[in-house]
């Protein structure tokens, strides 16, 4: 497919940017420096999502883009997207699909770090055969030079998005009314900007639903999906409790969709290649909304049982002391929950 | 995992449960709001052995009617554990029992035997001695207080029938064989309107029915706040509910309840109209004190949650239907309906998780459902909390229905109804005057619906009648049909609609009856009117006792120091005056005669064991009593 016009005029750029910022402001008022700290208690967890995140995500966006025979710069904008750390909207989602929200935002809080060493390395290592292709295209259209990643280019745009994180962070600090407010807006403003960008791409290049090929569809699709269900199968089988499932299953389908936008508009600048990479984003923001939506609520419904006696472990140690051992009769607990070890021990009962 | 124990008599559930959940925690009591001590299901059976055993060695035989004064408290319960396990029943009473009642009640019951829960009530009991000639011993059960004097202490009956069971005594065990489902378990006396205390003898058999047939899914890890009086049969059956299927139940009191609602995490409680009452005021005036940001974002939240429970009503047919509905309209409607409730799912998806949860936290954030009893659920109330995600059931019931009749389940939610009659039980609505058989469940033939009448029910929670009193009994029960003495209609969806209590109608001169409660509600919904009585009987139009929101006035900018001072003041008559035009107009659909014309304001708010019971229901005739001369006042002029 080819793009006759730019996907985003400035304003569009401009009003990304804000919201970028707002949104990682939002995080960094919804983090502690006790956040940084869980991330040890609890390093399991943390590590089977580290694996998840940075060693599943990006093979199943390669596979994807192998298997659709994904246009090139399509192919780049899945594999980058894949490499991506986490996001806030993933605690959002584990909260209210009944997860271990301690355990989310520990995963959020260290991918994030990590994606300054991770991402460069991955999109590196992953996308050398796009890269091929990219340079070939280039060379057939007579272009001269090579095409690279531009890797320093990324770590900037990673750092500058840190930014508002720490800021967010400081306002924690400073004023925890206001840091509620970031919060509460940033989601609201996320959305927003995702339905304006739908609906102005809609109105100017109406064209361009239809024009997408449908394995773009299938691959953004389908990235979050097979994030949610790789990451529920590999933590299962390591014998992760059913809460910590959750939790890692929609932290590894849902990635920071906004850092995304940072990146491409600021290490991509050449056309077509910008417009390109940034509406395959946006597809992909727009379809994990919704399919984290119905994943949540399918979660919400099955894990009512395990979430119940965690609950209730929780409140015993609350309320009896944290040596209260909640002995239900034989055969009450089935086999997963039963000789569960974070129940009783997670983080999540302080911040609730 | 559902398992729910289900027995012939609570004697015996106590005991299943006490084999069956073994360690889990039964009851809780609060020392600090994050330190509280349990006591196992095990632990509450083992002990309420010993007790029983020193209560027969007491001289307790079966089917005696044993006291039991105090209020909400886990000796409470062992205290009627061990009366159960005896074969006995037992009369319970709050501590704020008076002089007249303790008298009354002890001789008509022929109590022998009584539990008091503090040193004030055992000091009371003794110095009225002479006026008791039957009563021999008194059992203190606050276990920081000592007994003095004949009164012993519960630790010494449980140690001496520990003893006697080390020794091999098997009486206990003996007692709980013979207990049969029609011997009564408790004899709860209810103050009447008029003369002494009715004593409502309540069986075995009404309260297993009750345990068996009260819906819901609840498991062994559930837990239930109780804040309502524990001698109320309301709350008593919620616990026993409790301990079918192996919940804990925690004690907090009105004061603590906002805090441990935020640490219990309660799933399950039995509440109040006024508990949500107060914490409906709570939430507002958060959100009024929060970021104007946040104060916004409320506002859509609710504004989104409201178009999507009121489609989801609709397209459901779940609304409240009191004439009969065209269902060629609705088919007509239901598109639009469906579109509405499309286009706000995902905003309502989000607010819903970005603000409203906050709110729910406010109420522990784990509640499944909880039921309010003991009085008519204002409607804005039931429809806020319903609205933003704390579903409230409204029950309906009275002591001598041991209590549930009927209440609105979660799939079930029409507001403004009480739900559909619960399993076993039968609902007749009599015409009031005539006396002819407007609706009867069971009967398909005889189903009028939307006709107001008397409520009848009939059912295994009927009580087995009031001690002492075949006359009252025969009144109040005939063919296993009793009269609750209610007012309600069936609605076109099968709910139970309750109008007001047929006693309280008001009929005017005019020959209008007037049914005060709705209208009351009404005024209620006004911020400026704290409490209020609508009067009239046999004059020429209503009229009405308001007690002014001092609170209110003085966030409106007034400098009113007292509830005195409002009611001097010209400004606030005036408020009050426009506030009950605006509440009750015929554009509100009230009719002509059904408007207030005068009121009062008082000096002082209604006080609970004054003017209200203890379930914050109006007593009519106290407040009549009190301010008859305010109240001819009103009709002087006329």
């Amino acid at each position: 497919m080819e793009f006759t016009t730019q996907l985003l005029y400035g304003i569009d750029q401009a009003l990304l940017a804000l919201m970028i910022f707002v949104i990682m402001l939002g995080m960094g008022a919804s983090l502690t420096i006790d956040d940084f700290k869980a991330v040890a208690r609890n390093p399991k967890g943390v590590f089977i999502g580290f694996l998840s995140q940075f060693g599943l995500m990006p093979l199943i966006a390669l596979g994807l883009a192998i298997v659709l025979n994904l246009p090139p710069f399509f192919a780049l904008s899945l594999v980058l997207i894949g490499c991506l750390p986490g996001g806030t909207t993933s605690n959002m989602f584990t909260y209210f699909s009944r997860g271990n929200v301690a355990l989310s935002i520990s995963m959020t809080t260290a991918s994030t770090v990590m994606a300054l060493i991770m991402m460069p390395l991955l999109l590196t290592v992953y996308t050398s055969g796009i890269v091929e292709q990219i340079s070939a295209q280039l060379a057939a259209k007579g272009e001269e030079g090579e095409f690279v990643i531009p890797t320093s280019n990324i770590i900037t745009s990673l750092v500058m998005v840190l930014i508002p994180v720490v800021l967010g962070m400081i306002l924690k600090k400073k004023s925890p009314g206001w840091a509620k407010t970031a919060e509460d807006t940033a989601g609201f403003v996320g959305l927003l900007v995702i339905l304006y960008l739908l609906i102005t791409a809609f109105s100017r290049h109406g064209h361009l639903f239809v024009q997408t090929p449908w394995q773009a569809y299938v691959a953004t699709i389908g990235l979050g999906l097979g994030g949610f269900f790789f990451g529920f199968l590999a933590s299962r089988a390591v014998g992760m409790p059913p809460i910590s499932q959750r939790a890692i299953s929609l932290e590894t389908g849902i990635q920071n969709g906004p850092l995304s936008f940072a990146i491409i508009l600021l290490s991509f600048p050449q056309e077509p290649m910008q417009s390109q990479m940034v509406w395959l984003a946006i597809l992909y923001s727009t379809f994990i909304v919704i399919s984290s939506s119905i994943i949540t609520l399918y979660y919400r419904k099955v894990g009512q049982f395990d979430w119940d006696v965690y609950k209730n472990t929780m409140v015993h140690n609350r309320l009896f002391g944290k040596d209260y051992k909640t002995h239900y009769p034989k055969g009450y607990l089935p086999k997963n929950i039963v000789g569960d070890p974070s129940q009783g021990a997670s983080v999540s009962q302080r911040r609730s | 995992m559902n398992h729910r124990i289900v027995t012939k008599n609570v004697a015996l559930l106590y005991k299943e449960a006490g084999a069956y959940f073994g360690n889990l925690p039964a009851f809780a009591t609060r020392d600090t709001a994050t330190s509280w001590r349990p006591v196992s299901y095990k632990e509450l059976y083992e002990q309420g052995l010993n007790l029983a055993t020193g209560l027969i060695s007491l001289g307790v035989s079966p089917r005696d009617h044993v006291g039991l004064f105090g209020d909400n408290r886990f000796e409470w319960i062992l205290s009627d554990c061990a009366v159960q396990i005896c074969g006995a029943a037992d009369v319970p009473r709050g501590r704020d029992v008076t002089d007249k009642e303790l008298i009354y009640i002890i001789n008509h019951a022929g109590i022998k035997v009584t539990f008091a829960e503090t040193q004030e009530i055992c000091k009371r009991i003794l110095r009225l001695k002479e006026n008791l000639p039957l009563l021999e011993e008194i059992i203190l059960l606050d276990p920081k207080a000592t007994a003095t004097g004949d009164v012993k202490h519960l630790s010494e009956v449980i140690d001496l029938g520990a003893q006697l069971r080390l020794n091999g005594d098997k009486r206990a065990e003996e007692r709980m064989a013979q207990i049969k489902p029609d011997d009564l378990f408790t004899l709860i006396y209810t103050s009447g309107t008029t003369g002494n205390p009715k004593g409502v003898m309540l069986t075995h058999a009404n309260i297993m029915s009750q345990v068996r047939n009260l819906p819901g899914k609840y498991d062994m890890s559930d837990r239930v706040l109780s804040v309502l009086p524990i001698w109320h049969i309301f709350e008593r059956v919620v616990e026993m509910f409790t301990i079918s299927f192996g919940g804990c139940t925690y004690y907090t009191s009105i004061m603590a309840m906002g805090e441990d609602m935020r640490n219990v995490e309660p799933t399950f409680m039995a509440s109040a109209p006024r508990l949500w009452e107060k914490l409906h005021e709570r939430i507002l005036k958060n959100i009024k004190a929060s970021h104007p940001v946040r104060q916004v974002l409320f506002h859509i939240a609710y504004f989104l949650a409201k178009q999507y429970f009121q489609s989801q009503q609709y397209m459901f047919n779940k609304q409240l239907q009191l004439k009969k509905q065209s269902l060629m309209l609705w088919y007509l409607l239901l598109p639009l309906q469906a579109i509405r409730w499309l286009l706000v799912m995902p905003w309502y998806g989000f607010f819903n998780a970005a603000v409203l949860e906050r709110i729910r936290l406010g109420a522990g954030g784990s509640l499944k459902e909880t039921i309010s009893g003991g009085g008519a659920l204002p409607i804005h109330i039931d429809k806020f909390f319903n609205y933003v995600g704390i579903p409230v059931l409204e029950g309906y019931g009275m002591t001598e229905t041991s209590p549930v009749i009927s209440f609105r389940t979660g799939d079930n939610l029409i507001l403004g109804t009480v739900g559909p009659p619960i399993a076993e039980t039968e609902i007749r609505i009599l015409d009031t005057e005539t006396g002819k058989i407007l609706y009867q469940s069971s009967d398909p033939s005889i189903q009028t619906l939307g006709e107001r009448g008397e409520i009848c029910v009939k059912g295994p929670q009927v009580m087995k009648g009031y001690y002492k009193d075949q006359e009252l009994t025969e009144q109040t029960i005939t063919d296993g049909w009793l009269r609750t003495g209610d007012v309600g209609m069936v609605t076109y969806n099968n709910c139970l609609k309750i109008l007001g209590r047929s006693k309280s109608t008001i009929v005017l001169s005019s020959g209008e009856n007037v049914e005060p409660e709705p209208l009351e509600m009404c005024l209620l919904q006004s911020n400026f009117i704290e409490q209020a009585m609508v009067v009239g009987q046999d004059k020429k139009f209503l009229g009405a006792l308001i007690v002014p929101s001092l609170s209110e006035f003085k966030t409106a900018g007034y400098e009113f120091q007292t509830m005195e001072d409002i009611a001097r003041s010209p400004e606030a008559l005036k408020i009050i005056r426009d506030e009950i035009r605006r509440m009750i107009s015929s554009n509100n659909g009230f009719k002509i005669f059904e408007q207030i014309k005068d009121f009062r304001l008082l000096p002082d708010s209604f006080q609970v064991g004054e003017e209200l019971t203890n379930l914050y229901k109006l007593k009519r005739y106290v407040v009549e009593k009190k301010f008859n001369h305010v109240i001819n006042e009103i009709y002087s002029k006329a």
